[in-house]
């Protein structure tokens, strides 16, 4: 009875264990190396920081209006949360140091070529000023974020999106459309 | 006089428009009993005139051809986002289609908003990637602008676990094209082909490239870009050794039938023409039998 016990333990710690790194067991071929640096930790922090600031997520409706006055009340309420944030709080320089490796290398890699071509295939946006608090122009195409690069770079939580922008790259709020922050001149 | 010329004008309309409907009225799916019927369209919603009247042929074959859904393959709302720019968009071009019960299963496109999942007639339910089921079908939709391996991870699990006869999967960006502007995803496709592949997917539909295009059966696979329902970029098909059909000279949506083991296609073009038709039987159930497939292009 005793041994069972143990087994079941054991079974559940091996099963608790193992959960978190399903994602990645199932990606590992475009995963080489799993994102883990004492900078992406500060980074997920700082990400997590800012969630808090959220509410519960839209609900899906019939009623156009409500998508959007909805949209933009949590942009709202996001602004005042943080009115003095600005280029680098979350993208802290050690961040944007760790960030700035990662695409480099992704840039330089094997996969190189067909990551410029996703990002050209994707409509790239050019010109584009940004500011941190400031919305994402909705008339303006998304460029795709190249999978071999989601790959190497921090899981972000619902509703977070990693974007690229001519040469930067930016934290996007999707569901306020804010542009959360950037790192400038990062993409070759 | 202004009158007689008004009126002149409006009768050449009338009659090109019966011309028109004379030739649209032909249906070369099979409409079995019980068989799973829909329609795709993609990169339509910019509220301009060719989007309406391909809506409305649309509309026009769904009396004859009654489908029940219509997959979007992205670039839902182009430009503004407004209330009222998203109405001109969708709601009232595709209203004939929605007051007749038609539901629409959307894939979001590089020009939409993720707030798009929220739209109830878009039928997302607030997700970016999703599945649904109709008869012996299985649907699994992405979102290709945000392959992350969360999204993997999900389509893996939910690949292996359908016990669906037939897997089809539709997304914005597509795996193979002979599009000049875009040309194929290579690195969604080095990603996701070895997915299709292992878990038997017969068939995908994208958009993205503002053309229609069936592709050769690629590792067993059978691609159908339809990207022009709404903008267009003729001219811009560049026939490649992949190519089946294309056809870029005008907006098209495409009529699909699944019954039993048989996938029936036709493509249409927004006066009505049929470019493309043919049958695609179930792999599993083919067996190497060469599939069947023909075009009204030369």
């Amino acid at each position: 009875m005793q041994s069972n016990r143990l087994l079941i333990a054991a079974i559940s710690l091996a099963t608790f264990t193992a959960v978190p790194w399903i994602p990645f067991i199932a990606t590992a071929r475009a995963a080489p190396s799993p994102p883990d640096s004492p900078a992406f930790r500060e980074f997920a922090q700082r990400v997590q920081q800012y969630v808090k600031l959220r509410k519960a997520p839209q609900r899906t409706t019939r009623h156009r209006e409500e998508i959007v006055d909805r949209r933009d009340a949590l942009a709202q309420a996001i602004r005042e949360s943080r009115p003095d944030a600005k280029q680098g709080d979350i993208f802290t320089p050690e961040v944007s140091e760790e960030f700035r490796r990662v695409i480099q290398s992704v840039f330089q890699g094997p996969s190189a070529s067909s990551v410029r071509r996703t990002i050209r295939q994707g409509d790239p946006v050019a010109g584009l000023r940004l500011t941190v608090n400031g919305a994402y122009p909705q008339h303006l195409p998304l460029t795709t974020v190249p999978p071999t690069l989601l790959s190497r770079l921090p899981e972000l939580p619902e509703r977070m999106a990693y974007r690229i922008v001519g040469h930067d790259f930016v934290l996007q709020d999707t569901e306020a459309r804010l542009v959360i922050d950037f790192i400038p001149g990062v993409i070759p | 006089m202004q009158h007689l010329g008004r009126l002149i004008f409006l009768t050449f309309i009338f009659l090109s428009q019966k011309t028109l409907l004379a030739q649209g009225q032909e249906i070369t799916l099979p409409i079995k009993s019980g068989s799973v019927r829909f329609a795709a369209i993609g990169d339509m919603g910019t509220g301009k005139r060719p989007q309406y009247e391909v809506a409305q042929r649309m509309f026009e074959f769904q009396q004859k051809f009654p489908f029940n859904f219509v997959i979007m393959l992205g670039d839902n709302i182009y430009g503004g986002k407004s209330p009222a720019e998203l109405r001109k968009k969708f709601d009232i071009p595709y209203k004939p289609l929605l007051d007749a019960g038609v539901q629409f299963y959307a894939t979001l496109g590089n020009h939409d908003d993720t707030n798009e999942r929220f739209y109830k007639l878009f039928n997302m339910n607030g997700q970016q990637y999703y599945s649904f089921k109709k008869g012996n079908v299985q649907f699994f939709v992405l979102d290709s602008d945000y392959l992350d391996p969360k999204q993997l991870a999900w389509i893996e699990k939910e690949l292996a676990n359908s016990g669906s006869d037939w897997k089809i999967c539709y997304f914005h960006h597509p795996l193979y094209s002979s599009g000049a502007f875009h040309g194929s995803s290579t690195e969604l496709r080095k990603i996701l082909e070895p997915l299709f592949v292992k878990y038997g997917v017969q068939v995908v539909f994208s958009g993205h490239e503002h053309l229609y295009e069936r592709v050769k059966p690629q590792k067993g696979i059978y691609y159908f870009t339809e990207g022009a329902s709404g903008e267009l970029r003729a001219g811009n098909l560049k026939k490649t050794d992949i190519t089946a059909v294309g056809y870029d000279k005008d907006q098209s949506f495409l009529l699909i039938e699944i019954s039993g083991d048989d996938l029936y296609f036709q493509a249409v073009s927004r006066t009505g023409v049929t470019i493309d038709s043919g049958t695609i039987r179930r792999p599993a159930a083919l067996q190497s039998v060469a599939p069947q497939a023909k075009s009204a292009l030369p």
